[in-house]
């Protein structure tokens, strides 16, 4: 089968997703071919800017952008663009009932680890400043919930100086889902939480806490859709001021922007293909004409005036890797990494390693370039992890970065 | 097991977990993650299987969501093939599973004696000692199979370009009419249409409930009728998703058919529609009926796991007159057969309870989508009417019924 479209967008990770949605907010008519869903729906949720530049912490990401290199991602979008973005993602939220808000710097966000997270734009009930102001501060947790001990969280917030004189104490829930056949996640409780019997369980069983501590820290339980709803109905009806941790995979938050997003995407009428790979492109005279993918039935082919790729890094498949090489999955294009394999490693785990910051060149429009900056393929951007020059993990830049490089790409394909 | 799917591909990310529509509704299943790759490890050592390795409804959101490529839901349904070998099925599941068979007892009798399950109490009450739950509605058998109408439906002459359809069970015994129409599209865009008898079950119910050896015979069956028609260059296709699906998967079930068989892949009606608007053999924008009309589509899984899209939710946009909307609001829970089952019934209904509250939200009186036991489920949970895209396509080309 083939099937034409202006733009054809590769992922539905947070950049693909916002690249499709920019692009359709343009009026362009977009194709979306998914392989899986990206890692968004187990994500904290929260739009992580940048937390640390040479491994020391960042207070405000846009001042720290100067000191990051030139062909990172950020410093090719732009701050104006990143900010964009950003906006542009708060009021997608807002108009969904889940509203983002971003701090006066990086906010930090506690999580079920017992560490303190630098993030940017959150969730209303990610945000943590209210143990600032307070000495008692109960940490909740739910009867086998095996990801979330409160212990652990209180004896390693206490590692941290201005956290050390709290007065923490542990809380834990009754487990309301009886006969579970698995361990019990946030995510279960939030979406019992979601239901009434489940609000009114979760309202009960806080009370009282809610009158021996002025804040209480849950795993993130709020419900799903109607998470902020039901924050503020329990921080009122309890009179208590209620923070979300963030968790580990299974994510709740991630779940519920990824939600908005999907149903954002459905109404923006973007035309998405699940399940399919890209298994060759058309390339003539330096641009795309069409890309490939198989299915049931044999080969579809998408043609486009012009294509987006998100398709992530090693885990989401974009890149391909063998001893001595690394490529871009969809055109081949190989990237910049040394012959010897034992040099993409630094042998410290927390050190500077090549491998996790490899990727595509790009220039400012997104396009891929050769070493001397020569445009490779002019009607292709790429965005999100798949882009070289940054490093997510020690950054803490990665929702922040597939954001900004989806908008920044999918805003520039709709204009043209 | 005569799967090669490497359980290390599994990083254990947990995205299947948050994806699965009955791991969402109910605690009694494990999981895609825990039921598949890693339960994997275990039954390679031999150390026993899982007691809710029969809550996977098989629906593919798992594969579907996965970045990896790992396919959960068959090492999943390889397990219980597996298992079913030395644990006999139910009766009950055997009833379910045959239903192809049963369509052919009855297909002499009455409609209304054929159909005394969906009203008589007695069956009711017979078919919920059996397991199946008395709230479900049943499929009605259709007065006429579609075997009996497509014979005796006489094609236009002069027709050179040919094309085989594979009906599959639901249009066979259910729905023949879409059956008809897809004939009837397919002879106004100039192809003639074979069907030849030798077709059968494909095997997802069977497969799905147990009865590993029966679906093999039906696969056997069917990949040779396939095989001559591929050789002589005559598209074959059918409008069942998960028909389609089970044809794709014969070379993990069976891999040694596939072998002998070559190509397993079956093309899509809907797909093939497309590719005859595109080519000129049908126009939409000249339909005889432009009139107002809203449609709420609902994808099926077993579509959604194919990787082509949503071509009957693209004809039905290209209808002047229609606007369609896709309800994307998930699994509709019916699973084929697990939806009926009595323990199952609430899992079901629960699951699909997202996709009947867009439906009713969106007020929209028309639903639209191409899988059998959807259609079945979706009236069953919303009480509006469900047609097939090519059969609105039809109506709306021809200007009458």
């Amino acid at each position: 089968m083939n099937r034409k479209t202006d733009i054809v967008v590769v992922g539905s990770g947070i950049a693909g997703m916002t690249a499709a949605l920019t692009a359709a907010q343009s009026g362009k008519k977009v194709t979306l071919l998914t392989h899986g869903v990206g890692s968004l729906a187990i994500s904290s949720g929260s739009i992580d800017v940048l937390g640390y530049v040479n491994g020391k912490a960042v207070a405000d990401p846009f001042a720290a952008m100067a000191d990051l290199p030139e062909n990172h991602p950020y410093r090719l979008v732009g701050e104006a663009d990143v900010r964009a973005s950003l906006d542009w993602l708060k009021e997608l939220c807002g108009k969904a009932g889940m509203a983002m808000q971003a701090g006066e710097g990086n906010q930090q966000l506690v999580t079920v680890m017992g560490t303190l997270k630098p993030s940017w734009l959150t969730p209303l009930s990610f945000h943590a400043e209210a143990i600032e102001d307070v000495l008692r501060v109960a940490v909740v947790s739910v009867e086998d919930m095996k990801d979330v001990h409160p212990g652990l969280i209180i004896d390693q917030l206490q590692r941290y100086p201005a956290l050390a004189k709290k007065e923490f104490v542990k809380a834990i829930l009754p487990n309301p889902i009886q006969q579970a056949h698995r361990n019990v996640t946030p995510l279960d409780i939030a979406r019992f939480v979601e239901r009434p019997e489940g609000l009114q369980w979760l309202k009960d069983s806080l009370a009282p806490y809610a009158k021996l501590y002025p804040v209480l820290l849950l795993p993130p339980i709020l419900g799903m859709k109607h998470s902020q709803k039901i924050w503020e109905q329990l921080c009122s009806a309890l009179n208590v001021k209620i923070v979300e941790m963030v968790s580990i995979p299974p994510g709740v938050a991630g779940l519920r922007l990824r939600e908005v997003m999907k149903k954002a995407l459905n109404e923006a009428g973007v035309y998405l293909v699940e399940n399919t790979e890209v298994v060759r492109s058309e390339v003539e005279q330096g641009a795309c004409k069409a890309l490939t993918t198989v299915a049931t039935g044999g080969e579809n082919r998408w043609e486009a005036d012009s294509f987006i790729i998100a398709t992530g890094g090693l885990l989401g498949g974009g890149i391909g890797t063998a001893p001595g090489k690394a490529w871009e999955t969809i055109f081949g294009l190989p990237l910049d990494m040394p012959e010897n394999t034992e040099e993409w490693s630094s042998p410290s785990i927390f050190g500077d390693s090549l491998f996790a910051r490899m990727g595509v060149k790009v220039n400012e429009a997104l396009k891929p370039v050769d070493a001397e900056g020569s445009v490779i393929l002019n009607n292709v951007r790429f965005a999100g992890r798949i882009l070289g020059g940054y490093d997510f993990a020690t950054e803490k830049s990665g929702h922040g970065v597939a954001l900004a490089t989806g908008w920044h790409a999918g805003t520039l394909a709709g204009k043209e | 097991m005569n799967h090669n799917t490497n359980l290390d591909k599994c990083v254990a990310c947990s995205t299947c977990v948050v994806q699965c529509p009955v791991s969402e509704v109910t605690s009694k299943f494990i999981g895609p993650r825990m039921l598949g790759p890693a339960s994997q490890r275990f039954r390679l050592l031999n150390d026993g299987e899982d007691n809710s390795l029969s809550y996977c409804t098989n629906c593919k959101n798992c594969d579907i969501s996965c970045p990896h490529g790992v396919d959960i839901s068959n090492i999943n349904m390889l397990a219980r093939a597996e298992y079913c070998r030395e644990h006999r099925p139910s009766f009950r599941d055997w009833v379910l599973a045959h239903g192809e068979l049963e369509a052919k007892l009855v297909r002499y009798l009455p409609t209304f004696l054929a159909n005394m399950g969906q009203a008589n109490p007695i069956t009711k009450l017979l078919l919920s000692r059996l397991g199946i739950s008395p709230k479900a509605d049943l499929p009605k058998f259709a007065p006429k199979q579609f075997p009996a109408m497509f014979k005796a439906y006489k094609q236009p002459e002069g027709l050179t370009k040919k094309v085989v359809f594979y009906p599959g069970c639901f249009v066979k015994a259910y729905a023949p009419q879409v059956g008809m129409d897809f004939v009837w599209l397919m002879n106004k865009a100039g192809y003639y249409v074979e069907c030849p008898d030798t077709f059968s079950c494909c095997g997802t119910p069977l497969y799905t409930n147990g009865f590993e050896e029966d679906a093999r015979k039906n696969a056997a069956a069917n990949l040779m009728e396939m095989a001559k028609w591929h050789n002589e260059g005559v598209p074959v296709m059918s409008l069942c998703p998960s028909c389609q699906l089970m044809f794709k998967e014969y070379p993990v079930y069976f891999p040694d058919l596939a072998e002998t068989a070559g190509s397993t892949d079956i093309g899509d009606c809907m797909q093939f529609v497309i590719e005859c608007i595109e080519r000129g053999e049908l126009d939409p924008a000249s339909a005889a009926v432009q009139t107002p009309l809203d449609i709420i589509y609902h994808a099926p899984c077993h579509l959604r796991a194919q990787g082509i899209g949503l071509p009957g939710f693209d004809i039905l946009r290209m209808l002047p007159g229609v606007n369609a909307v896709n309800a994307d609001a998930g699994c509709c829970g019916i699973s084929g057969s697990y939806g009926f089952k009595k323990e199952k019934y609430d899992i079901a209904m629960a699951v699909g309870s997202k996709l009947f509250e867009t439906i009713k939200d969106s007020g929209i009186e028309l639903v639209s989508t191409e899988c059998g036991t959807c259609k079945v489920q979706i009236m069953h949970g919303t009480g509006k009417s469900v047609a097939h895209p090519l059969s609105i396509l039809r109506q709306r080309l021809e200007g009458s019924n």
